[in-house]
């Protein structure tokens, strides 16, 4: 017996969005807007909405900070849905600096508590450096 | 679109500085902040209070502004600095659904940073003025 003809439609790709911002500390609020807005269509609750939100504008933050724009001074903003985990990532064309003199949350200094938000709010924090290409990814699974 | 947000400071008879901030407190606000605060200490400002009420979102700039306000109130010799942020405001606060808790955001990174800690840590402007007198 022969098998039978696949008739499935192909497997489509995960849902994904994506946006392009100046990277200024004015568009900000438009890098935690798209959290929500991608929060929402997952059905993430408010509270994991919020932790995910919280993270990702660390992560954006150092890049608009610490990383390098591209040709049109832009950073790239990504948000993908996989089973039951949204992940957000921020791109730039840099190289990582995670300015964090002590690693800590409760470091003394100034500066240096966002990579530590970062993992105190999202599942998973991912960060993949290459020379000229940065990429920061914060996850949460819906629960 | 930029984040909302607003600040405010008045002077009370008793000298102590009364500084309001709310909406959204990111990257983008936080200079504002800073320009403020450090501008009272540099003045000879001792007894400070940041009222964050009306904030709805605090970033880790935000917050490397208020750790390096007392530091500068240290180096001066002392001061007190008073942050209120009520507990369970509709507005700002999230509901846990795993625990059925709710918790203002913005002192929930207050405690995650340690700077509870640090700061007199109040529930409301009037609970951080008497901070600031007891502290006279």
């Amino acid at each position: 017996m022969s098998p039978r003809p696949c008739t499935a439609p192909a497997l489509a790709e995960p849902p994904i969005a994506d946006l392009h911002l100046p990277a200024h500390s004015s568009y900000l609020a438009f890098a935690r807007l798209f959290v929500r807005r991608a929060a929402s269509a997952c059905g993430l609750d408010e509270g994991r909405s919020h932790e995910l939100e919280y993270a990702f504008n660390e992560a954006v933050t150092n890049a608009i900070r610490h990383g390098r724009p591209d040709a049109r001074g832009q950073i790239r903003l990504s948000a993908l849905w996989q089973g039951d985990r949204l992940t957000l990532a921020v791109h730039d064309s840099g190289t990582f600096v995670a300015s964090l003199p002590g690693g800590a949350a409760r470091d003394p200094a100034e500066g240096g508590r966002g990579l530590a938000l970062m993992a105190t709010f999202a599942d998973e924090v991912e960060v993949s450096n290459e020379p000229g290409a940065t990429t920061v990814r914060v996850s949460k699974l819906r629960r | 679109m930029s984040a909302f947000y607003f600040i405010s400071d008045e002077t009370t008879s008793e000298d102590v500085v009364v500084l309001a901030m709310g909406g959204e407190i990111d990257f983008a606000a936080s200079p504002q902040l800073r320009d403020r605060l450090f501008g009272h200490i540099k003045s000879g400002r001792r007894r400070l209070v940041l009222d964050l009420s009306d904030a709805t979102f605090i970033d880790s700039t935000a917050i490397g502004v208020v750790v390096g306000a007392l530091t500068r109130l240290r180096e001066a010799g002392g001061g007190t600095l008073a942050v209120v942020c009520p507990d369970g405001d509709e507005h700002v606060a999230v509901r846990y659904p795993e625990t059925n808790t709710v918790g203002n955001r913005v002192r929930q990174v207050f405690v995650i940073t340690g700077l509870d800690a640090g700061v007199r840590l109040c529930r409301s402007r009037e609970e951080a003025l008497l901070e600031c007198a007891v502290a006279a």
